[in-house]
């Protein structure tokens, strides 16, 4: 009976306390086969939503030589706070912060090299918007007053030269004044043109599989092709509705060399029951 | 590199400092609270709690076995650096402000605070190392208070001779340690400062630190024995000799200077700053520069940049052999960053530079 009675206030882990915002789960830390460390931490984020961060990490133990006194201080017993605490940095109070790059450069770096660049180009911008191509005025073009009279003459000309840079359109991509603006991938300078894929599957050597069991999925094709190089890409072709395999398949290698190897060496190779039929792929010609 | 953020204090750091060997860092703060870290990994080794006060200067000595702390409760404290046992605890009337070990861990000063009536005054205690060192004289061999502006920032002078001291006024002095007459003063090392309060930073670097120089003996010449003082006020950080106080190198910034270092190994100046920490919630985060930068000691250019902390950097110390250098803020976080290879390779001014 006193069971019962007490098991609900004692128990730290009742339903009521799991919903419980403020504590967040303790980290963990697995080890996989490889050597490879898995580390779940929680925290929150600016709006107090619950974030889980996954790190893999792997752990290369570093020996430097230092001298007998050094060493020795290394075996200290803790005290104080941390007195009874097991040896290693504690994670409670000591992190790994992000990479920072510090690059030594002669001739003195700027007194305020990135808010003095965003500050004037905004004051420019600022002004150029309201500067009348036609008289440069400060005004807008369409209320110029002298818009009837230099319209019609020449207009070309001040239009082709005297534009502020930054609006040159969206081509400028980045750089001047306009460049905070959003330029779509495909307008920028250096793209190829609309539609351009985020995969660009023309460019990797690919090898096309026919042969192929309708039991062997993704896994099994990139497992039975790994050993020749790395592989960026595997697509099984699939039926649309039942979903069941059609008998080919794509694997996408990396290098041209690996994809014509993996041609060369699996081939005629049996898996299944099946003798597989292995082709490099021609680049397919661009599309118009 | 990957800076080791410790987060060891709830309050903004006021001091660290590495010790001889470079492989423990201390780092003091105003929650009351010391810890010490082993540099490497960042591990803590321990903390040393019984200061009732701000802690607002720590000295390590030379052995790595007595720490000093001086406090805002009016306390200077002797530790045992291996057990964290408080050794030691003298009682002024105002709280220390500086603390500071003499070379052969003979003598220790500590400037207290000039307040309530009370003149600021340097003490030079002579420590004894018998036993388990619990047998310290309560009474200095040495007590003096500099006349004028008073004195923020104090240490002793190679071989321990002399007391250098950095004054509010912007004055830079030099006092012998056992009678504690005044030697030499520079009134005009720092203009301007009488009505801020400049923090100084204060560090002796000694002939075995610089590098030996061989295709520029005279410029490094000057250097042995120099000094060194960062300023609030008016922006503008000095190397001074430590025989005559005479400015060696001016550097001067934008933003206000809280600490200072100079590198071992290479030759640079490290610098900490950001603005007032009471300006600091009336102006946004990009026009604070709480950034670590770095300054070419010959060429007195500003050579590079270390971003992290979210407030001003308060204290800055560097690892006795130039490995690397630890930050702290009025965020309360230290950190410390390794120096990775490119660091040592690079030499931004080609064949000027001094020969490693």
């Amino acid at each position: 009976m006193s069971d019962l009675t007490t098991a609900p206030a004692a128990d730290p882990k009742s339903w009521a306390d799991e919903d419980d915002d403020d504590a967040l789960p303790k980290p963990t830390e697995t080890v996989g086969a490889d050597g490879i460390i898995t580390i779940v931490e929680w925290k929150l984020d600016e709006d107090d939503r619950k974030v889980k961060v996954t790190r893999r990490v792997r752990r290369r133990l570093q020996t430097s030589q230092v001298s007998h006194i050094v060493a020795e201080r290394k075996h200290w017993t803790k005290f104080g706070a941390e007195k009874g605490k097991a040896a290693g940095p504690d994670r409670a109070t000591t992190t790994v912060s992000e990479n920072i790059n510090l690059k030594l450069i002669a001739g003195g770096q700027k007194a305020e090299p990135v808010e003095d660049e965003a500050a004037k180009a905004k004051a420019t911008v600022g002004t150029k918007r309201i500067m009348c191509r036609f008289c440069k005025g400060d005004h807008y073009t369409s209320k110029c007053p002298l818009k009837d009279t230099l319209e019609g003459a020449g207009m070309g000309d001040l239009m082709g030269g005297d534009m502020p840079p930054g609006d040159d359109g969206p081509g400028g991509g980045g750089s001047g004044p306009g460049g905070s603006k959003y330029v779509p991938p495909s307008m920028r300078a250096g793209a190829r043109g609309a539609g351009e894929s985020m995969f660009r599957r023309e460019d990797m050597p690919t090898v096309r599989v026919t042969s192929l069991s309708s039991e062997a999925d993704e896994d099994d094709v990139r497992n039975l092709f790994s050993r020749f190089g790395p592989i960026s890409r595997v697509n099984v072709v699939r039926d649309r509705d039942t979903g069941e395999s059609k008998g080919f398949a794509f694997v996408a290698f990396e290098s041209k060399k690996h994809a014509e190897l993996a041609a060369q060496k699996m081939n005629g190779h049996g898996y299944d029951n099946l003798i597989l039929s292995v082709q490099v792929l021609e680049p397919r010609p661009p599309r118009d | 590199m990957k800076p080791i953020l410790l987060q060891g204090h709830e309050r903004s750091l006021t001091q660290i400092v590495y010790n001889k060997e470079g492989d423990l860092l201390f780092t003091a703060s105003k929650d009351h609270i010391i810890n010490v870290w082993f540099s490497s990994n960042g591990e803590r080794l321990g903390t040393y709690s019984g200061h009732n006060g701000s802690v607002w200067s720590l000295a390590c000595d030379s052995q790595s076995k007595l720490l000093l702390s001086g406090a805002a409760d009016n306390t200077m404290k002797l530790w045992d650096i291996k057990t964290g046992e408080c050794l030691k605890t003298w009682e002024f009337p105002t709280a220390v402000k500086r603390v500071a070990w003499s070379d052969d861990d003979n003598l220790a000063l500590c400037i207290t605070e000039q307040r309530s009536g009370y003149q600021g005054a340097i003490r030079v205690y002579e420590i004894s190392h018998e036993g388990d060192c619990k047998n310290q004289p309560d009474e200095p061999i040495n007590e003096f208070s500099p006349i004028g502006s008073k004195a923020t920032v104090a240490a002793f002078a190679p071989l321990g001779h002399e007391i250098i001291t950095g004054h509010e006024s912007g004055k830079v002095a030099l006092f012998d340690a056992k009678t504690g007459e005044e030697i030499e003063s520079n009134e005009r090392a720092h203009s301007g400062a009488v009505s801020v309060s400049p923090i100084f930073s204060f560090l002796p670097t000694g002939p075995t630190l610089l590098p030996q120089a061989k295709t520029k003996p005279q410029e490094y010449a000057e250097v042995f024995d120099v000094i060194f003082i960062a300023q609030a006020d008016p922006l503008a950080l000095k190397i001074h000799d430590t025989k005559n106080l005479a400015v060696i190198k001016t550097f001067t910034t934008e933003t206000p200077l809280n600490s200072a270092c100079i590198t071992p190994l290479k030759p640079y100046v490290i610098v900490g700053g950001g603005q007032d920490a009471r300006s600091v919630t009336t102006t946004s985060t990009r026009s604070g520069k709480f950034e670590t930068r770095f300054w070419h000691r010959v060429f007195e250019e500003e050579v590079g940049r270390v971003r992290g902390h979210f407030g001003p950097i308060n204290t800055i110390a560097v690892h006795p052999e130039g490995k690397a250098f630890a930050s702290g803020g009025e965020d309360g976080y230290v950190r410390v960053h390794w120096f990775d290879d490119s660091y040592f390779r690079s030499r931004p001014y080609g064949d000027l530079e001094p020969a490693d």
